[in-house]
């Protein structure tokens, strides 16, 4: 139990409620032929997310803080694929499915661990490649393909 | 005799080439996915809805939408067979259902009996399978025409009941899983209303007018969280996979197993038709009442072939038997059934009591085809199990980058858009995080899926009752839904101010 998370996510799931509560005001009410209109639902879970987010806020509070148990997570590694993955997503439509696959591939593979770099490099061709030509050609679907220079 | 009619045309259906071909696939995978560690039936299935989404893409929607929940009910109890080779061979359950597994399956192996292990878990499956199918074939009919009598209040009710069901036995904080509920509806709500058509939390942006897809937000919750996890936390060095000598149980092993193979079938059976109660809970029942029933209880964790009989045959059935409320009620009663939920969606086809009527080549055919999956899963374990076995050793620095690569491919080719792959990466994280601190995601998913219709069902009661919200209590029926749906949330939590310690679902 991390009594730190639970903390930062009580208040803001609370700060979610307390949203939801005040925008689903602004949604007009009543529609044509219906006594209840769009906004009650949403008001109502706002109100109930509120209500469950200060009771979490105070069975974290109740808790006595324990010694949490460090753990070593390999930060480095994650934040470069997941840089890499924001960076496919941003790539994909400008050049293409084929090259985007293939670059995330490869770099998230050497990540992951270091070496035999031609199986890295064949798998990645095999994959970005592949999963195209099965995709666009027979399946007749549409992705971008290659980089429309 | 309807019933056999209905069967026999669901077989056609299964049948047809192609469906045998998706239900093979499908069970091949869920093998795999129930093997690998780390990737349970709930990310599998999800991860390989939209790639079923482009396969049948050129197919009408009936015949596209049975297509696809053939081959993902395949992945579904095709991980339930998977997941107990792990546990026997490597000590390490492939998926939470198999956790009872390691005690007296691993044992097996070191004592050299680790194909006879393999061996019965396969078979206690199929019996399982095939039990819990004749189950879901007896009950369908009845459940659904009882269903269909079924007004907006009693169907609001009974989906109050499915969220409490799930969120109450989910992780370690009820408030927790209540929370996520709460979320997943909320979630629900953006996008352009279904009954008035005003915009509700859309902010003028036209890429929200649809909603958050459901698809997005389940493929990023589990298989990303999942790799998110996996890269972030090394994990110990996996041991050493155990030997396979002799795949063939011997006639003494048969006789072992018979009797806790047909008592955790129908144990399994029965919780998995309650709502929230999954096959985690299905397989550690059947282990206690193995033990309890046992003539030499004291043999049990010490390589007691009864003692993965009962659970693996317990999990199937478990799996089956929560495909009868999914299919009859439209409530799915747990994770893996209501991602399978929101994949019939995607088709535009409802689950529930006139899915019979209205689609009963999906309905049967699905039903049909389970029973040839079961089949082929049979004769696939037995032999294969040693290539099976091989699947563990699959290396993780080709297999995480490609799940996300899998999910970019099938988000974008569903979507088109790119919103949605920032939004599948935003969910991973989330997922992550989430599930680490104990706030259960299956509940998200499955308030996210039913969302839509418990609002919809809620307003049209209300504008019958003229805006009386004793509508919901004043009919017998939902009065009783909406009463048991308090209890499942107020018995554990006076259990647990009696000092009781409560059986957790982990696997949703």
């Amino acid at each position: 139990m991390n009594k730190k998370f639970d903390t930062v996510a009580g208040i803001a799931f609370l700060l979610i409620g307390i949203l939801f509560l005040v925008e689903s005001q602004k949604i007009s009410d009543s529609a044509y032929g219906s006594t209840v209109g769009p906004k009650i639902f949403p008001m109502g879970l706002g109100i109930i997310l509120s209500a469950l987010s200060i009771r979490l806020l105070y069975e974290t509070f109740k808790i006595k803080t324990e010694g949490t148990v460090k753990e070593s997570l390999q930060y480095k590694k994650f934040i470069i694929i997941f840089v890499s993955a924001i960076a496919y997503a941003f790539l994909l439509e400008k050049i293409g499915y084929v090259v985007s696959t293939f670059l995330f591939l490869l770099i998230a593979f050497q990540t992951v661990e270091r070496g035999k770099i031609i199986y890295s490099i064949i798998i990645s061709t095999i994959f970005s490649v592949g999963v195209y030509i099965m995709f666009s050609e027979l399946l007749g679907g549409s992705l971008p393909g290659f980089p429309l220079f | 005799m309807d019933t056999l009619h209905f069967l026999a045309d669901g077989f056609a259906v299964a049948f047809q080439w192609h469906n045998i071909l998706f239900a093979l696939v499908g069970v091949i995978i869920g093998t795999a996915v129930g093997v690998l560690p780390g990737i349970g039936p709930m990310s599998g299935v999800a991860l390989l809805i939209p790639v079923t989404a482009t396969m049948t893409s050129g197919m009408p929607t009936g015949a596209a939408a049975a297509s696809s929940i053939i081959l993902l009910a395949g992945v579904y109890y095709g991980a339930m067979y998977g997941g107990s080779t792990t546990s026997i061979l490597l000590n390490t359950p492939g998926e939470s259902s198999s956790v009872v597994t390691t005690l007296d399956g691993y044992q097996m192996a070191q004592q050299g009996r680790a194909g006879a292990a393999l061996a019965i878990s396969a078979i206690g499956s199929f019996v399982a399978g095939i039990i819990s199918l004749i189950g879901l074939i007896l009950l369908a009919e009845p459940l659904s025409n009882v269903a269909i009598k079924f007004g907006p209040a009693e169907y609001f009710s009974l989906m109050l009941l499915g969220l409490a069901a799930v969120s109450g036995l989910a992780g370690k904080s009820m408030t927790k899983a209540l929370m996520m509920t709460v979320f997943g509806l909320m979630l629900g709500t953006i996008g352009i209303d279904a009954v008035s058509g005003i915009a509700r939390f859309t902010y003028d942006q036209p890429i929200l007018f649809s909603g958050l897809e459901f698809l997005t937000i389940a493929v990023g919750l589990f298989a990303l969280g999942e790799v998110v996890k996996t890269i972030l936390e090394k994990d110990e060095e996996t041991g050493s996979i155990a030997k396979i000598n002799r795949i063939l149980p011997t006639k003494q092993d048969m006789k072992d197993s018979t009797v806790p193979i047909v008592r955790g079938s129908l144990l399994g059976f029965f919780i998995g038709v309650l709502p929230g109660a999954g096959a985690t809970l299905a397989s550690f029942f059947s282990y206690t009442t193995e033990k309890k029933f046992s003539k030499n209880p004291e043999m049990f964790g010490k390589g007691h072939i009864a003692g993965v009989a009962g659970p693996e045959s317990a999990n199937n059935a478990a799996s089956g038997g929560a495909m009868i409320p999914l299919l009859t009620l439209g409530i799915p009663g747990s994770g893996t059934t209501a991602i399978l939920m929101g994949a019939l969606i995607m088709y535009n086809i409802q689950p529930g009591p006139l899915l019979f009527d209205e689609h009963p080549e999906v309905a049967w055919g699905l039903i049909a085809s389970m029973l040839i999956g079961n089949l082929m899963l049979l004769v696939l374990n037995m032999p294969l199990v040693r290539v099976f076995a091989k699947v563990i050793e699959t290396p993780k620095k080709y297999l995480l980058p490609m799940i996300i690569a899998i999910s970019f491919f099938g988000v974008y080719a569903v979507q088109y858009t790119t919103f949605d792959l920032y939004l599948l990466l935003g969910c991973g994280l989330l997922g992550y995080l989430l599930s680490k601190n104990d706030y259960p995601v299956a509940p998200l998913v499955l308030a996210l899926v039913l969302g839509p219709m418990i609002e919809n069902n809620m307003r049209r009661a209300l504008t019958i009752s003229n805006g009386d919200f004793s509508i919901f209590v004043t009919k017998p029926l939902s009065l009783i839904f909406i009463v048991a749906a308090t209890a499942w949330l107020l018995v554990p939590l006076l259990l647990k101010l009696k000092g009781r310690k409560i059986v957790i679902n982990e696997e949703g």
